[in-house]
């Protein structure tokens, strides 16, 4: 058993893991709502555009890169694709692709601008996230595009009994990133230039290609969590994308992403997504004073990650 | 003789002119003045989209030179400050601002009043000692608080009820909080004040926090009271998705998606604000305080509220099932009414 245990230790997300189910054990015991099917189905729906957030920032994290313009990128793409939807009467099939590799193409700027003109991405996506905000705000002047197709939103709000349909998209996302990252030639280069971007240039491997394929992936992950976003609200808010930044951040670190890069865990980050959900979910059960919520939301965090650290001191992984 | 001719063709280019500017002197169609008034927003926020349209009638009807919608590119003071500053710079001779922070924007409204630019406090007010000239906005208390007393007639004066309110740094969050808590307390424990869930000012946010809401105590709720424009559509879009009629709810403002939730019976009602009045009348008093011809009336019958004490209420009514399809009309009647009143009720004027 204490082997066990212990094997179990020596897994870089198992703390996190503990922290879920004492979490979710002490919310079954405080709020009986908690293991409800329509309150398991609310969490899963808030966990899918948060998970892919986090997916969008975790990789150019691994590239020891940052993307500060994901919540901006994600807007913009809301907009764009609501926009072709409602004013253009672009048929569904046809803008989800589109509004996706506008996603792309914008990391792709981002991306081109670090490599050529040798600032740091913090800078450039910076400068970016404000153009972007600006082109989204410039657009709608702050009106929501309101009629979406109603396959769209019932694909945001309809569910299998607690199964949110709009979980499908995570998860052949997560699955996809999954092998990316650890089966393919170009995750695992992705890898190696975060770890250690000189060896991997005597590699043979293009620095900045890579750093490149980085943000353009960050940017089709921003918009694909952008359409889901969209799904979920029915309508395509300018705001969408605001309070993004945060969480993208929070996601695969808590995760155990390293901020200088080479390091990120899909699956730690899947499990941090899953937390913050959870914790979030908590404050409404637990009716938690609204003045303390940020409050105790972040103790909370710092304990999960604590919890984490601990696990990584006592078994030696650190 | 060609000297003579000369005169002629002048004397007739004169007439001409001349009858032009009576003709348009008698339509009225001349400029009333030469003021260029800025209507300022917080930010980005589809509240105030109706200002745009009330600017551009309160510059044709009032004949002022410019009246203009500018909005700060996001909801930051410094942005906002930077935007009045820099307007200042160009001529513009009045603002009316939303203060997104309404005791940061004192110390611009400080400035332009000693460039002897006036300046008014619209939709929000910013707070004693202020140099704005007066606020004109929705009594947010009587807002909050008629909409709860609208919740509670429409629960059978019974239950429990939930309050969604907006930014907790909002200072009007808590004047509204207290408009719900009284507004429940004068029912002697018929109703209750089940849980108040705050911060619902982004969307994201809101669809999770209302949603988890939901799922935990939809059996307990009655009602919900929004108080925030954000948490309105949201909430009105959930009890949509869950189907649920039972749960009678009262939200804020005219968005779409609550109008569409009233007409199909999913929210029992909305309180509408009224901001196009508040840009409309807000243009109208600031030409006449700008052009000299009027001073605010210091012993004039203002409310005082937490905030100040030179306040006026643009309007609040209640959205309903009965008037979804008039209710237009009564605000624009709530506007010519204050509007036509407001030189004798709150200025002095030569």
């Amino acid at each position: 058993m204490n082997a066990l245990l212990r094997r179990l230790l020596l897994v870089e997300w198992s703390g996190i893991l503990a922290a879920i189910i004492l979490g979710s054990a002490l919310l079954a015991w405080l709020s009986p709502a908690f293991l409800t099917e329509f309150n398991i189905y609310v969490m899963l729906r808030s966990f899918c555009v948060a998970l892919l957030i986090g997916f969008a920032q975790m990789v150019t994290l691994a590239v020891g890169q940052m993307n500060i313009s994901v919540g901006a990128l994600g807007g913009l793409v809301a907009v764009l694709a609501g926009g072709m939807m409602e004013k253009m009467g672009v048929p569904l099939a046809v803008a989800i692709p589109v509004a996706i590799a506008i996603g792309a193409f914008c990391g792709l700027l981002n991306g081109i601008l670090t490599e050529r003109t040798g600032i740091n991405g913090f800078i450039i996506t910076l400068a970016t996230a404000s153009a972007f905000t600006g082109i989204n705000l410039g657009i709608t002047q702050s009106i929501p595009f309101y009629d979406m197709p109603p396959a769209l939103v019932a694909f945001g709000s309809d569910r299998f009994f607690a199964f949110p349909y709009l979980l499908i998209a995570p998860i052949i996302v997560t699955i996809l990133l999954g092998i990316f990252l650890s089966r393919t030639i170009p995750g695992r280069q992705l890898l190696a230039v975060g770890g250690n971007p000189h060896a991997a240039e005597l590699s043979g491997i293009s620095r900045g290609r890579i750093t490149v394929l980085a943000h353009t992936l960050s940017g089709a992950l921003a918009a694909t969590a952008a359409i889901l976003a969209v799904a979920q609200l029915g309508s395509a808010q300018p705001t969408i994308g605001s309070d993004w930044l945060l969480l993208s951040f929070a996601a695969p670190i808590i995760g155990g992403a390293a901020l200088t890069g080479g390091h990120v865990s899909v699956l730690g980050t899947t499990l941090a997504v899953i937390l913050i959900a959870l914790i979030e979910n908590g404050m409404v059960l637990a009716k938690v004073d609204p003045y303390w919520v940020q409050f105790v939301l972040g103790a909370l965090i710092l304990a999960a990650v604590w919890l984490n650290r601990w696990r990584a001191v006592t078994t030696g992984t650190d | 003789m060609r000297l003579s001719s000369d005169k002629i063709r002048g004397f007739a280019a004169s007439s001409i002119l001349a009858g032009f500017a009576a003709s348009f002197g008698a339509m009225g169609i001349a400029q009333a003045s030469d003021n260029k008034i800025a209507l300022i927003p917080g930010g980005p926020h589809p509240y105030f989209a109706p200002w745009e349209q009330a600017a551009a009638d309160a510059q044709k009807d009032f004949g002022i030179a410019a009246v203009d919608f500018k909005v700060p590119q996001e909801w930051k003071l410094n942005l906002q400050t930077e935007l009045v500053e820099s307007l200042a710079a160009q001529g513009y001779t009045a603002f009316g601002i939303f203060p997104g922070d309404a005791v940061g924007i004192n110390s611009t409204l400080t400035e332009l009043k000693d460039s002897s630019i006036p300046s008014a406090a619209l939709a929000g007010c910013a707070q004693d000692p202020t140099d704005a000239a007066f606020c004109l906005g929705t009594d947010v208390y009587n807002s909050a608080y008629i909409g709860t007393k609208e919740l509670i007639k429409a629960m059978g004066g019974k239950g429990a009820i939930v309050h969604l309110a907006g930014l907790l740094v909002d200072p009007n969050t808590t004047l509204r909080v207290k408009a719900v808590e009284t507004a429940v307390a004068e029912t002697n424990g018929e109703v209750t004040l089940l849980q108040t869930v705050a911060d619902t000012d982004a969307q994201e946010a809101a669809d999770q926090k209302i949603n988890a809401l939901l799922a935990a105590q939809k059996d307990e709720i009655g009602g919900m009271i929004a108080t925030g424009y954000i948490p309105s559509v949201v909430a009105s879009k959930s009890l949509r998705t869950l189907g649920d009629k039972r749960i009678k709810f009262i939200g804020i403002d005219d968005d779409q998606i609550v109008l569409e939730a009233i007409k199909d019976g999913f929210v029992s009602g909305t309180m509408a604000q009224n901001p196009y009045g508040q840009g409309y009348i807000g243009a109208y008093v600031l030409d006449l305080i700008a052009s000299g011809s009027c001073t605010v009336k210091e012993d004039a019958v203002w409310i005082e509220t937490p905030q100040t004490k030179r306040f006026i209420d643009s309007g609040t009514l209640v959205i309903n099932a009965d008037n979804l399809s008039t209710y237009k009309d009564d605000l624009k009647k709530v506007t010519t009414d204050i509007q036509s009143n407001f030189k004798d009720k709150y200025l002095n004027c030569q």
